[in-house]
């Protein structure tokens, strides 16, 4: 093939995987950005979504009503458990926030395991992006073109909710300083919840979108959650734009990483986080020293 | 040659800059007063010379030696120990503990991962005289977080004391104490700065306590110093009025 | 401070003669066992002890420096790769492969340390969750090393130095275990209560304050997170002859997630806790497995109600200290 619809279709492929990670990333970067905490859970609120899809396709026939239902069914299941049980471990410090959701992976894990067993679910794709195009006399499947595209639709819409909407400004400054809010009025609970619950559905959002490609798995979750760190560890805790670059970055070192030096693709992503840690430990974009 | 010597210490953070150029002699056994308005770089410049943040220009010299570029425990273990600003402590240990670990860097092999009898026999010694300078004697079995908030700013004097530094550097040791709080306080530094033993910069909001303890005084403003020298030719200091000291001349 | 709240059991390590006794007492309970219990509660003994030497020397990085590690499953399964390897294809005396697994461990760790301390509390976290996934991966693929997906099989327990067949047999080799567990015991007693366990107490409670006293805490996470591996990597250099294999399942994210669990459900930062948190831990999933499947969801809940509600684990409940005014 010539050098040009290679180039093309693995920028493609990249920009797809990219799609991806950012939908993994940016959630765990939004409630770590705002409540300073951070989701181990993350990866299994992912798996969930697309265990989740899996199941929507099954009863409705149809992908889209997966993608409404995971994220509804995570957010709200993440909602609870903020509410429960996170919400008394306020006071103290990082780490208990760390090991009570680590808890809520094992406890989750096993859930969906019970409910939909151990094996890999393929789950269908929809109709609509079923296909192959061909560019540059390469097929290349449709449904990356989608991820593709609902990757930077994604990326546009929680850009501009943050910036220009009446929540979106409430999150950001519950973010800088959650007592003034508190004192204009505002249950900061509330926003907290919420902004968990968002976190949890975007995770969710995420594995109903990558199901098709990597099937529903057990195994989805450890390396979501460590993708997803990566990307925040990469991009900066906390910052939107960082998740963004991040997963952008990641994403091309993946691709091309895996064409060119197969064996050693998994190490490329580790040695990147190294390198960025090693120059920048804030993250590329990092507000945090 | 003075014990500390400055020459255009300067930061500038992007387009900002909190220290300006700031040139300083500190000699031997001197108690050197640093003060100015708020924002005027006193806690950045001391932020410089215990290395927390690497100065982007400028020298800043030790007893002769070249410290700018070290790391802030090398340049403590090199004789400069400081208190902060903001309470910093070890909540979960006792008084005793905290001066013991503070005395316990400064000793050969604090890093030894065995026994250690003579160390700590040795750094309790250290610490235990440094709460007795500071009268925490009564309260030094005491959880170091549950102790009132004077005492904790005093505990921190007696942890850089403990370490038997060269130069200390007290950042508002006074700060957030109640007026009887701050006399008891002031009593207790003046006891212990007056016999010249020690090199002291210290900085402070309040003036009474500057003027009962410091020798020198050095102004900042907006990061330049603007005034240098005895507290009476600073008081005068048309300049220092019109900045800061308003109608306390 | 307005409440005060009970000093965590490990705030201060005491040595009292009492104690000193009481765990002496132990040891030698413990070394009468074999003529005590039957064979399969020596087998279950001799488990539970292999994942207590673990879960202690976790706790030397959780309880006392507070470095939060997600990943210690590495260490466990670096120590029974090499002492496989070793016991595979060299033949020498079973001890000394168990050692020189243990210390092939710590050395790695050095590395590891290194780039995780680049980082600090979450980060920190996270990147030993990688390393030890990165390990994984690599246990899958290396084949002259690792075995693969197959693992290592027959290991074999070679004869000790000068002929010493003492270790070959399940009794001898329990005797090895409590030899290794007991000597690791004292070790990290002695360490926690020495200059450099003072340090790590500093780091745990105000890194920031450790680092303005004039010590160089980067370098004290590093060593104290090389002991941790190389003693852990000691635990799975005893479980893979125990055993007879090592494989991929050592190393997976799960099997960190409960050495963890064990840690802080026993009573972080006493030594004593993850001891007994991995002996509860072995009999609860022994209990439960009879039952159902599903003992990590019990295993997850149970986590989460003592972080909640009872931090200081089981061994800070039991040796509970008074109020301080």
């Amino acid at each position: 093939m010539d050098f040009i619809g290679f180039l093309v279709t693995q920028c493609l492929n990249a920009f797809s995987q990219a799609a991806l990670l950012f939908f993994l990333g940016v959630g765990l970067t939004l409630i770590f950005g705002i409540m300073r905490i951070v989701n181990f859970a993350h990866g299994t609120f992912y798996m969930l979504g697309g265990f989740l899809g899996f199941t929507a396709v099954r009863l409705t026939g149809s992908f889209w009503a997966g993608l409404v239902i995971g994220p509804l069914v995570a957010g709200a299941i993440g909602t609870a458990f903020e509410m429960g049980l996170l919400r008394r471990l306020y006071r103290r410090d990082e780490s208990a926030f760390l090991m009570v959701t680590f808890g809520l992976t094992l406890v989750l894990g096993e859930i969906i395991r019970l409910t939909w067993g151990v094996d890999a679910l393929q789950v269908p794709m929809p109709s609509a992006f079923d296909g192959i195009v061909f560019l540059f006399d390469e097929p290349f499947p449709t449904y990356r073109l989608f991820l593709a595209g609902a990757g930077v639709v994604m990326a546009l819409i929680i850009w501009q909710f943050l910036e220009r909407t009446r929540l979106g400004l409430l999150i950001r400054a519950t973010s800088q300083n959650a007592e003034m809010v508190h004192a204009l009025g505002v249950d900061v609970n509330l926003v907290r919840s919420g902004i968990f619950g968002i976190g949890c559905g975007l995770a969710a959002l995420g594995g109903v979108m990558a199901a098709p490609l990597i099937t529903a798995s057990l195994a989805m979750a450890p390396n979501a959650i460590i993708d997803a760190f990566v990307i925040v560890i990469i991009g900066g805790m906390g910052s939107f734009a960082g998740s963004l670059l991040a997963a952008v970055l990641v994403a091309f070192v993946q691709v091309f990483g895996n064409y060119y030096f197969p064996d050693f693709a998994l190490a490329a992503m580790y040695l990147l986080m190294l390198l960025v840690l090693v120059i920048r430990p804030g993250g590329l974009l990092g507000k945090e020293a | 040659m003075a014990l500390l010597e400055l020459d255009g210490l300067t930061k500038r953070y992007g387009g900002l800059t909190a220290v300006n150029g700031v040139t300083m002699r500190v000699e031997a056994g001197e108690v050197r007063a640093v003060i100015g308005p708020n924002g005027a770089g006193k806690t950045s410049l001391f932020h410089l010379i215990t290395g927390v943040v690497r100065a982007t220009s400028g020298s800043m010299r030790f007893d002769g030696r070249e410290m700018v570029g070290r790391t802030p425990y090398e340049i403590c273990s090199a004789g400069l120990s400081r208190t902060f600003q903001l309470t910093s402590l070890f909540p979960e240990m006792s008084a005793r503990e905290n001066a013991r670990l503070a005395a316990q860097s400064h000793l050969p092999r604090s890093w030894q991962p065995w026994g250690g009898g003579s160390v700590f026999r040795e750094a309790s010694a250290r610490g235990d005289d440094a709460l007795e300078r500071l009268g925490l004697t009564d309260v030094a079995h005491r959880p170091a977080g549950l102790l009132s908030h004077g005492d904790q700013r005093l505990l921190e004097v007696a942890m850089a004391l403990a370490q038997r530094p060269r130069v200390l550097l007290l950042d508002e040791p006074t700060q957030g104490l109640s007026v009887e709080e701050t006399l008891s306080a002031v009593d207790t530094l003046a006891g212990l700065l007056t016999d010249g033993s020690l090199t002291v910069l210290l900085v402070e909001h309040d003036m009474e306590v500057v003027f009962r303890l410091a020798q020198k005084i050095t102004v900042l403003h907006r990061g330049n110093v603007i005034a240098d020298g005895e507290p009476e030719a600073v008081k005068a200091n048309t300049e220092v009025q019109a900045a800061y000291l308003g109608g306390y001349a | 401070m307005a409440n005060p709240k009970p000093l965590p059991a490990s705030a201060v390590p005491s040595g009292s003669g009492k104690e000193i006794a009481g765990y002496a007492i132990a040891a030698c309970v413990l070394a009468l066992a074999p003529m005590l219990l039957p064979v399969f509660a020596m087998t279950l003994l001799t488990e539970a002890l292999i994942l207590g030497l673990l879960a202690m020397s976790l706790d030397l990085m959780v309880g006392y420096t507070r470095l939060i590690s997600f990943g210690h499953a590495a260490a466990y399964g670096i120590g029974a790769y090499a002492a496989g390897d070793l016991l595979l294809h060299t033949g020498i005396p079973l001890p000394f492969a168990v050692l020189g697994a243990g210390a092939i461990a710590g050395v790695i760790a050095i590395g590891v340390a290194w780039v995780c301390t680049l980082a600090r509390g979450v980060s920190f976290s996270m990147l030993t969750l990688a390393f030890a996934q990165l390990l994984y991966a690599v246990a899958f693929k290396w084949t002259a090393v690792t075995g693969a997906s197959d693992g290592l099989a027959g290991i074999p327990r070679t004869a000790g130095p000068f002929g010493l067949t003492l270790f070959q047999s399940k009794t001898g080799y329990y005797y090895l275990v409590l030899l290794c567990l007991v000597g690791a015991f004292a070790f990290c007693w002695s360490l926690v209560r020495s200059p450099f366990g003072a340090v790590l107490r500093g780091i745990r409670e105000n890194e920031a304050k450790t680092l303005s006293l004039g010590y160089n805490t980067r370098r004290y996470k590093i060593a104290v997170v090389a002991i941790a591996y190389a003693l852990g990597g000691l635990a799975g250099a005893l479980y893979s002859p125990f055993a007879g294999f090592a494989n991929t399942d050592l190393v997976f994210w799960l099997f960190s997630g409960q050495v963890l669990i064990m840690v802080i459900v026993g009573g972080q930062g006493t030594l004593t806790g993850p001891i007994l948190g991995a002996a509860f831990f072995m009999l609860l999933e022994h209990i439960l497995s009879e039952y159902t499947e599903s003992w990590a969801l019990f295993f997850g809940a149970i986590f989460i109600a003592f972080v909640l509600f009872a931090p200081q684990g089981i061994w800070g409940l039991i040796t509970r200290r008074k109020e301080v005014v």
